[in-house]
């Protein structure tokens, strides 16, 4: 069992100029089940391929379980890795492919067929063990390279995307297995995904990166909750998270935050925030959900009319597009709302979970 | 579909005219390609074909001359060549085609990997130097080598020639494999790395495996450079038992005064064979193709 620890690490490719992660301090606790999230190209892939020792780092120190593995080769790490790419070795068959590692650490044969029999049974790929991975889909390629990772007892666990290309059945599945299998054998594992729900329901803990920078690491909920800055904010959550420009002023009772036909007195933990403040341009955020058919129940709350744009059923709940002036909102509504485009309505904004951006830097204020 | 709307919008009405001017030259253009090329490769094809014709129809021939004529098919011609010690002169040519070919490729793999995957300083004009040494004839270093060689006693030795003979195919291989070890994605690699798995054994299980087409034409382009070998037998070992089939015909062809057109042509046709045969072998193999379909995404 191993913890991670990643010192000041950045890494530069020949011939680029921005570097592909830059000054990256983390770690993962032993046992640890860490989520890494980001924009494509944001340095997820080449996060990973330090750990597992295919890159060197330009700067920083990479450590795993408590030895410092910047010169140790990928072999002697005791890393198990699934490969974005799958990377199945295209010459064996399925069997040979999960075969292959066992092979290597001369495990009895008597073991390695009854394990492979497990895994891909599990994996819902037994009838495929006889084939080359040309004759698979994606998505049956990409369970046999889980497979493979799976059929170690390494270190650490690194898998880039492991479940991209399931559908969202047989995802929802796996999702469910891994989770599984991490709590039958807590081995640290750096997970890479784009895929918000695995983030939020896998996650001890979720690292968002962007441009190769850490922008926050926090539980799950933290982030959703507490986003550090405007783009955390809005790549967490879906639909995304509803950014308005707006403005703070100083009326007589204290200060208030203006945005799109409503005002709003700040008070608590917002107000403490602009007690000194003049005026100041901030950017305004609620969350789909935060936004819902004026009730009226509390005349505080802020109030816009809006025209209905476009409505989504979605079934459980109803997502809403609606225009206010230039700007263009999305809410979650109850299902069968009974609205329709073309409507006018009243929508009252939940303040409780409000939040205020600096405007140009986009970090969070309150 | 595009095209056309963009052209109506730009200029009204002239969309079609353009669509249909265009078209019939196109394939006026291409079909006199086509009829050029074919041409030319007829006319290549019987510069080709005429000696060959002339080589089968003389061999069966027992009254063969240099002109082409109507055959009197007998098997004469295979004996005499027979006689005259074809077969051990075939048996010696496949003796420093086979080994030279495994050595060389055994070599060049090692070499191309290494050059391909690892950090090697100045690789750039390494590599550069080898695709020159690939263009050197051999002529230049045959006077040195057999000096070597009577220092050392390696002369008259079958084993040594095939060494010499390895060399001479060792850069082009070399560059060949490398170029092709180049396409094969690093990711197989580095996946068996990370199960643990030593470099030799990668090299054994997964770089060779998914090289072989090109280690099997750098073998197949060394054994037929070896095959036909003529000058480097012919200096480096002159003991008769050790002469390989080209020195064979080339010394078969003087041997009685006056050219023996049938049997010659049947000496040809016999060292040529083996060749032949690897050709049909390996084309099958070949036809397997570079894929690493299936490994990799994208
Ligand atoms: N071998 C390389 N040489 C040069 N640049 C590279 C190399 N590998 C990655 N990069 C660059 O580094 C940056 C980060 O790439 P990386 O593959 O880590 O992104 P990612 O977060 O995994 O993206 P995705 O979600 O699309 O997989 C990108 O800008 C990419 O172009
Ligand atoms: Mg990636």
């Amino acid at each position: 069992m191993a913890k991670i620890v990643l010192q000041g690490v950045t890494k530069l490719f020949k011939g680029k100029n921005s570097a592909a992660v830059y000054d990256l301090d983390l770690e993962v606790e032993d046992g640890e089940f860490l989520v890494v999230v980001g924009p494509s190209g944001c340095g997820k892939t080449t996060t990973l391929r330090m750990l597992a020792g295919f890159e060197t780092p330009s700067r920083g120190v990479v450590q795993i379980g408590g030895k410092t593995m910047n010169d140790v080769m990928p072999k002697d790490r005791n890393l198990a890795m699934v490969f974005q790419n799958y990377a199945l070795f295209p010459h064996m068959t399925v069997e040979k492919n999960l075969a292959f590692g066992m092979k290597v650490r001369r495990t009895p044969k008597a073991s390695i067929g009854r394990e492979i029999r497990e895994i891909a049974e599990m994996l819902e790929i037994s009838e495929l063990l006889g084939r080359k991975p040309a004759e698979l889909s994606g998505g049956e390629r990409q369970r046999v390279a889980l497979g493979r990772a799976l059929l170690r007892r390494p270190q650490a666990f690194l898998l880039d995307e492991p479940l991209s290309n399931l559908d969202a059945a047989l995802r929802a599945q796996m999702r469910i297995e891994l989770k599984r299998i991490h709590a039958q054998y807590p081995v640290t594992t750096v997970y890479v995904t784009h895929d918000q729900v695995e983030a939020m329901t896998m996650a001890d803990r979720v690292v968002l990166m962007q441009g190769g920078r850490l922008q926050q690491l926090a539980t799950p909920e933290m982030l959703y909750d507490q986003p550090v800055n405007a783009f955390v904010a809005s790549f967490v959550g879906s639909p995304k998270i509803n950014l308005f420009p707006g403005r703070v002023v100083q009326d007589g009772s204290g200060p208030k935050v203006s945005f799109l036909t409503a005002s709003y007195a700040l008070n608590g933990s917002h107000g403490a925030t602009f007690d000194a403040v003049s005026t100041r341009e901030v950017t305004v955020g609620f969350r789909p959900e935060e936004i819902r058919l004026a009730t009226g129940n509390d005349p505080e709350l802020p109030v816009v009319k809006a025209t209905v744009e476009l409505v989504e059923p979605l079934g459980s709940e109803t997502h809403v597009v609606a225009r206010v002036g230039e700007l263009v909102l999305t809410c979650k509504l109850p299902a069968r709302c009974g609205l329709s485009a073309g409507d006018t309505v009243s929508l009252e904004f939940d303040t409780a979970q409000m939040k205020l951006f600096d405007t140009e830097s986009g970090i969070r204020l309150g | 579909m595009t095209t056309i709307d963009v052209a109506e919008q730009v200029m009204p009405g002239k969309a079609d005219v353009l669509l249909h001017a265009s078209i019939p030259t196109g394939w006026k253009r291409v079909r006199m390609h086509k009829l050029m090329v074919n041409a030319t490769l007829g006319v290549l094809g019987i510069v080709f074909l005429l000696p060959l014709i002339w080589l089968v129809d003389s061999a069966f021939n027992t009254h063969a001359t240099a002109s082409l004529g109507a055959p009197a098919l007998s098997l004469a011609n295979f004996r005499a060549a027979l006689a005259a010690g074809a077969g051990g002169a075939i048996k010696n040519s496949l003796y420093l085609a086979v080994v030279s070919t495994l050595i060389a490729t055994a070599v060049s793999t090692l070499a191309a990997y290494t050059l391909s995957r690892r950090r090697v300083p100045f690789k750039s004009t390494l590599l550069l130097g080898v695709l020159f040494l690939t263009g050197l004839p051999v002529t230049l270093l045959l006077i040195p080598t057999y000096e070597i060689f009577v220092h050392l006693g390696w002369a008259n030795s079958p084993f040594y020639t095939s060494l010499v003979l390895a060399a001479t195919s060792v850069p082009f291989a070399v560059w060949l494999l490398k170029n092709f070890i180049d396409q094969v994605p690093k990711e197989f690699e580095e996946a068996a790395a990370i199960e643990g798995t030593t470099e030799m054994r990668i090299l054994w299980k997964i770089v060779i495996p998914l090289s072989l087409p090109g280690i099997l034409v750098a073998a197949i382009l060394t054994f037929i450079n070896s095959w036909g070998a003529f000058l480097i037998p012919l200096v480096l070992d002159a003991n008769p038992g050790n002469t390989p089939g080209a020195v064979g015909i080339y010394q078969f062809m003087s041997a009685n005064g006056t050219v023996q057109f049938g049997p010659l042509a049947a000496y040809g046709i016999l060292f040529s064979l083996p060749v032949v045969v690897l050709y049909l072998v390996c084309s099958r193999w070949l036809n397997g193709g570079f894929a690493f379909a299936g490994g990799v995404k994208g």
